[in-house]
């Protein structure tokens, strides 16, 4: 042991003149130790420009449009407005209600199934390097075979009956699924790991409360790829022969060589697709995020 | 209430050219009891490791750790130990209160307890009113303060902290070891901190365990001849005490490059 253990205290308290330091550590920690407020609603002026900027660009759409329906006949490239009128004809009829209804029904279950498989899958193969080489091969091969044959394959493997729209859809969008939700395992935090090792995190608590959160980001970017995968694949497998939905319904507007039935069927797809973006997915996306301060400085 | 001892600990990390580097070369120390042991030495020299494997995320190669805690009412059980690391490693998608929970739920506290030990805790680092706040509207001082909440309110055995200020503005940091080290005192928790910083070491360490670099082995022991009440950083005697710290640091720092 040294001389420093002999060191003791001794003889009344002398202090130094005391540094400034100190009470200008008070005042300072005022300034170091505040935290994020959230967005100001003096914001609404910059949302209001950003919903303007939105609907001028679906105007300048429908514009273009217009100023190329001027060249060709109707029967090419009818006018909008007239295909607007087809749309809401399709709407008040209710039909539209009916076909998109099954169209949606097989979108969903697909997806539903793809994910269902996916997630544990992806999350294995982020963390499993043996289950990762033996996965690898055929998901990279799914990503690369086209929806169209998948659709062929269902078909012909399952029959015209809604198990080959589900199959199709659910297989097509499968390894897209897979690869993000395998990614986002690999990149995830190995500290935060570690963290719920020392507290004694049950199995149950590291995937849910420490894994899944981390993923929430791949995740959202998945479903969105996936269900415009989807969209694309369902319409397909309907356009083959069944007798609702709305591939079939562009498939009648095709056998008729009516380009504003095609357009306006495509037309109310569109806005079911705007809505679940924006509504839906939107929704979901602020609800699982709130925990994140919105700090986009770095835009303009 | 619990010590910690530990016994010839050897551990080496395997190379990327397949050899293998001798991180601890046999290090052997007591811990003080109901108060703070700072293992102090030059970074990456091992004691972080040491850390790790006290806290069972690394394995020893040869020697051992004993912790030994003894509860008057359920006799002996397996010691809880709290970790504050580096960084504050939160859960930034859960509450601060959230936070707490993931640690109360692992260490199977009784769900009855959680509300007033959440109570408690947050209210010794200072934090109460943030209870419901997500830790990135936290500053980083503020979610620090969180991270050590989380290692008190499991009420560990062992609080081990991993140079847990290093990542602080001066000033934060400064007011945060104050608090840390009266928290402490006040629940005479016994607790390890692993420092480079010998100001710091002299400052929070009731025992200071001083490292050499790697391999390392223990150059010395010596307990702090100032109680945490009276270590006033502007007092003259406890300034001479940091300097004769740092100057054993040093000349154990010359006599290595010298041999």
């Amino acid at each position: 042991m040294s001389s420093l253990n002999n060191f003791t205290p001794t003889g009344p308290t002398q202090r130094e003149e005391t540094l400034s330091v100190h009470s200008q550590a008070e005042s300072l920690r005022g300034a170091t130790e505040a935290p994020f407020r959230r967005a100001k609603p003096a914001a609404a002026r910059e949302m209001l420009k950003d919903v303007g900027l939105r609907v001028g660009s679906i105007v300048a759409l429908v514009f273009a449009w217009w100023v190329t329906s001027l060249f060709f006949p109707p029967t090419l490239v009818p006018r909008p407005w007239d295909t607007f009128a087809e749309v809401s004809a399709i709407v008040s009829t209710g039909n539209f209600f009916i076909e998109m209804g099954s169209t949606l029904r097989r979108v969903l279950v697909g997806f539903g199934i793809a994910m269902v498989v996916s997630i544990p899958l992806g999350i294995l193969m982020g963390t499993l390097r043996s289950l990762e080489s033996f996965f690898e091969p055929p998901v990279i091969l799914g990503l690369t075979m086209p929806g169209l044959i998948w659709a062929v394959l269902m078909i012909m493997f399952f029959g015209l009956t809604e198990t080959s729209a589900y199959a199709a859809v659910a297989v097509t969008i499968f390894p897209m699924l897979a690869i993000s939700i395998w990614q986002g395992t690999k990149a995830i935090d190995k500290d935060l790991i570690d963290m719920s090792e020392v507290f004694h995190a049950s199995a149950w608590s590291k995937v849910v409360d420490v894994i899944l959160p981390q993923l929430v980001s791949h995740l959202l970017a998945a479903i969105r790829y996936g269900l415009g995968l989807a969209w694309k694949v369902v319409v397909v497998v309907e356009m083959f022969g069944f007798s609702n939905g709305v591939g079939y319904q562009v498939v009648r507007g095709f056998n008729v060589f009516s380009m504003k039935t095609v357009l306006a069927w495509a037309i109310t797809f569109l806005v079911v697709m705007i809505i679940i973006e924006f509504g839906f997915i939107g929704w979901l996306e602020r609800s699982v995020t709130r925990w994140r301060p919105r700090v986009e400085a770095w835009r303009r | 209430m619990a010590y910690v001892h530990v016994e010839q600990a050897v551990k080496s990390f395997p190379r990327e050219d397949g050899t293998d580097m001798l991180v601890l070369g046999g290090v052997s120390f007591d811990a003080k009891e109901r108060g703070i042991t700072c293992l102090l030495g030059p970074s990456g020299c091992g004691k972080s490791t040491l850390l790790n494997v006290i806290a069972r995320l690394e394995r020893l190669d040869q020697g051992y750790v004993e912790i030994v805690s003894n509860h008057g009412e359920s006799g002996t059980r397996l010691p809880q130990l709290g970790y504050v690391f580096q960084d504050p490693r939160l859960l930034n998608w859960k509450r601060v209160e959230e936070n707490l929970i993931f640690a109360l739920r692992g260490m199977d506290v009784p769900r009855r307890q959680w509300d007033e030990r959440i109570h408690t805790y947050l209210g010794l680092v200072g934090l109460l009113e943030f209870r419901k706040q997500y830790p990135l509207y936290l500053s980083g001082g503020m979610r620090q303060r969180v991270g050590l909440a989380r290692a008190l309110v499991i009420e560990p055995d062992i609080l081990l902290m991993d140079e847990p200020f290093s990542k602080l503005d001066q000033l934060t940091a400064r007011k945060l070891r104050e608090d840390t080290l009266e928290i402490c005192a006040r629940l005479q928790q016994t607790a390890l901190l692993v420092t480079h910083d010998v100001e710091e070491a002299a400052y929070m360490g009731d025992r200071i365990v001083i490292f050499s670099a790697r391999p390392a082995h223990i150059v010395e022991v010596l307990d702090n001849p100032f109680s945490p009440l009276e270590r006033d950083l502007d007092d003259v005697r406890f300034i001479q005490f940091k300097k004769q710290l740092l100057q054993t640091v040093l000349n154990l720092v010359k006599e290595k490059e010298e041999a």
